[in-house]
């Protein structure tokens, strides 16, 4: 697949998100969000990247459940001496909580293909000629973040047994200190490796040039129809804002913006999982 | 006919007084030229004069002439003459770009704006004779350090050069891929290509070398290939006491992860005053095991036990540790660490690192910081001595120093465990040997096991 038209369908997702508060569209995004992920990652890798996904947006959740004492639907309360946390607990505070972390869900779940289905080289060959080289610098340094990852764990483990001991912020000098320095050094190695191999000499190529197949094509076509439905949909006020406060009530769904968001679910007849 | 032509060159690094190439006139033509020398000679120096890394990218003041391909040195940038040599650096996931093999073959080519379609072509030949054609559509993460470092080889050979520049090509692999590395480049010079390779593993090459160019103290010397004499494997001084009480065990040990049991049901135990070595491939758990006796790692089930006193560890990669600002200091704190009063000295000429006791590890050559390591880890009177892989880069004199000392731990007391790939000292120094693999473990019968 072509990170561009990932690209085109990332960013209706994302406009449809972030545009309305009704959380029956940032479902559907969400639904279809995750099903391309699947189709395109497989549900191994989708698994992984769901249980992250989750964790934010469960924390999302209880800080607004513990935080928002408002709304008229009490389902329980705690002394309002107690710090932090006392007051009542209310279900509009639940799903005010739940609607926030439906946005951050989806959000994420949008822009996962790019980490999770496309691998660097599909979106470094997706940039303009202009932002080649900046990109393939960028992608090359990527590829150090797992090295520096376990240099911190192995450093650790080294450091304490040949004495260290954490004892306040200076002492973790011993183990920053040598991750740090391990990474400039692996850095200026990558860096000296692509001079030594041309890099920066002048206009690039591609050994595969990225072209739009008609599948890409269609998910270019479904996502822009997508927005742009959903935006005419914003502006002739069919999509209904919601709010929990005071008191919880449903949102409002309409067809024709529902259609729009449906069209995001090409993905998963087009995207096939390199897993 | 030279491809490349050297003429007095001397090169000073930045803020050096002392001449890393002090010089050196050379030439180069087509067939093999190994360049051998001790760690720290000026071999990687000399390497990177031939496309101009010496010293376009790493500064520092140049003297005399450099010429490859008509290409003068020290006018042209480097990401010009790249297109007459190509290179391969020591460390295989260090010089990685791209994710896809077909894609790190083909980066140079990009970069000098080869049309797609020649390049195609290119990227297959290279690949084929590099051996790496059965690697097509793999992931470079998925790869062993060989088959990643014949990659780089394909990616050096893709851009056509006339020269091809390897540097300490296999300092990182072990034998196996250390031997699929130097067949590709064996094959590489007989097809009539220059090729230059630092190496320390003289003997799989030297036969098929045209010329053997020695590096030490920047100074070269061209000696006759055949004259070359292989080094005497590494003699262990007598043993001065017998074995005493179990200092570690692994008690039906079964460690890993709850998805992948790496090591299982595992029983071993070592003694104090006793070298136990553990040999079998990359992945087969040593480093598992050095892990679960160091107590750094916990086992799944079992349990290990070891007697108290302090562990000396050397991780894979030791160079990782070093981050005071002299050898010196980083001896010295191990020591004030541990509360042992013995002087950094010992160690320091232990391992032969006087010269450099004074100088901030990290601007070392590869040789003299894994011994530099090694001096930060291994001083006082360790009761329990871990290595991974600890000649992993050494030449011939440092890995004698090494089991030198191994000598001296053993006669102190320690017991020691190291997880090694050189046959060489594993010969020399191990009371008992074990072969790790597939999670499991078996004593292997050796004839020197009596010493």
């Amino acid at each position: 697949m072509n990170a561009r038209a990932v690209a085109a369908w990332s960013a209706a997702c994302l406009f449809i998100t972030l545009a309305t508060s009704n959380p029956a569209y940032k479902a559907v995004v969400l639904a279809a969000a995750l099903s391309a992920l699947a189709a395109g990652a497989g549900r191994r890798n989708t698994r992984r990247v769901l249980v992250g996904v989750a964790l934010i947006a469960s924390f999302a959740i209880v800080l607004n459940f513990v935080s928002a004492h408002l709304g008229t639907t009490v389902l329980f309360a705690l002394p309002a001496t107690l710090p932090g946390v006392g007051g009542a607990y209310t279900l509009e505070a639940l799903a005010s909580g739940a609607a926030g972390g439906l946005t951050i869900a989806a959000a994420i779940l949008a822009a996962a293909p790019f980490s999770v289905i496309l691998r660097s080289h599909d979106v470094m060959d997706a940039l303009p000629s202009a932002l080649a080289r900046t990109g393939t610098a960028i992608a090359a340094s990527l590829n150090l973040v797992p090295a520096f990852a376990t240099s911190f764990s192995e450093v650790m483990e080294a450091q304490r047994l040949r004495g260290w001991r954490p004892r306040g912020p200076r002492s973790w000098a011993a183990v920053v200190v040598p991750v740090v320095l391990t990474s400039v050094e692996g850095s200026i190695q990558l860096a000296e490796s692509m001079e030594a191999r041309a890099f920066g000499s002048g206009a690039r190529t591609r050994l595969r040039p990225a072209r739009l197949s008609g599948a890409d094509w269609l998910v270019v076509a479904a996502a822009a129809a997508a927005g742009l439905g959903f935006a005419v949909a914003l502006a002739a006020g069919w999509v209904a804002d919601w709010g929990p406060y005071p008191t919880l009530s449903p949102p409002t769904v309409d067809l024709r913006p529902l259609l729009a968001c449906l069209l995001l679910f090409l993905p998963v007849l087009t995207w096939r999982s390199r897993a | 006919m030279a491809i490349a032509r050297l003429n007095r060159l001397s090169y000073w690094y930045p803020n050096q007084r002392v001449p890393a190439l002090d010089e050196v006139s050379l030439q180069v033509g087509a067939g093999l030229t190994l360049v051998a020398g001790p760690s720290g000679g000026g071999k990687s120096t000399l390497l990177r004069c031939f496309n101009g890394l010496v010293p376009h990218f790493h500064g520092g003041r140049i003297a005399g002439s450099a010429v490859v391909d008509g290409m003068d040195v020290v006018a042209t940038p480097t990401r010009r003459l790249a297109r007459a040599v190509g290179f391969v650096f020591q460390d295989p996931e260090l010089q990685t770009v791209y994710d896809m093999v077909e894609r790190e073959v083909g980066f140079g080519l990009e970069n000098i704006g080869a049309p797609p379609r020649e390049m195609r072509e290119w990227v297959a030949q290279a690949m084929r004779d590099a051996g790496v054609e059965h690697l097509a559509g793999r992931r470079m993460r998925t790869l062993s350090g060989g088959e990643r470092q014949r990659v780089a080889l394909a990616s050096a050979l893709a851009m056509r050069p006339r020269l091809v520049v390897l540097d300490e090509p296999t300092s990182q692999l072990d034998p196996d891929g250390a031997g699929l590395v130097l067949q590709a480049i064996s094959a590489v010079a007989d097809d009539g290509r220059a090729v230059v390779v630092s190496e320390h593993r003289l003997a799989a090459l030297v036969g098929v070398s045209t010329q053997l160019i020695n590096v030490e103290r920047g100074r070269t010397e061209a000696v006759e290939p055949s004259a070359w004499v292989p080094p005497a494997p590494p003699s262990l001084p007598r043993r001065t006491g017998a074995p005493g009480g179990e200092a570690w065990s692994l008690r039906d040990v079964t460690a890993g992860f709850p998805d992948h049991v790496v090591l299982d049901g595992v029983e071993l135990a070592g003694r104090q005053g006793e070298v136990v070595a553990l040999s079998g491939p990359n992945g087969g758990g040593k480093t598992t095991l050095l892990r679960l006796i160091a107590g750094g790692l916990a086992p799944l089930a079992g349990t290990v036990e070891r007697r108290p006193g302090r562990i000396a560890y050397l991780p894979q990669n030791p160079t990782a540790l070093l981050h005071r600002p002299t050898v010196r200091s980083e001896v010295a704190l191990t020591l004030e660490r541990a509360g042992e009063p013995e002087s950094p000295e010992a160690i320091l000429e232990a391992l032969g690192l006087c010269d450099v006791a004074g100088r901030y590890p990290r601007d070392l050559s590869c040789g003299e910081r894994q011994r530099s390591a090694l001096a930060a880890v291994l001083p006082g009177r360790p009761s329990l001595v871990l290595l991974d892989e600890p000649t992993r880069g050494m030449d011939v004199g440092a890995r004698d120093a090494l089991v030198r000392l191994i000598a001296r731990l053993r006669d102190s007391g320690s017991s020691v465990v190291l997880a090694t790939h050189d046959a060489a000292v594993r010969d020399a120094v191990a009371d008992r040997v074990y072969e790790v693999v597939r999670g499991g473990v078996r004593e292997l019968a050796r004839a020197a096991s009596t010493k």
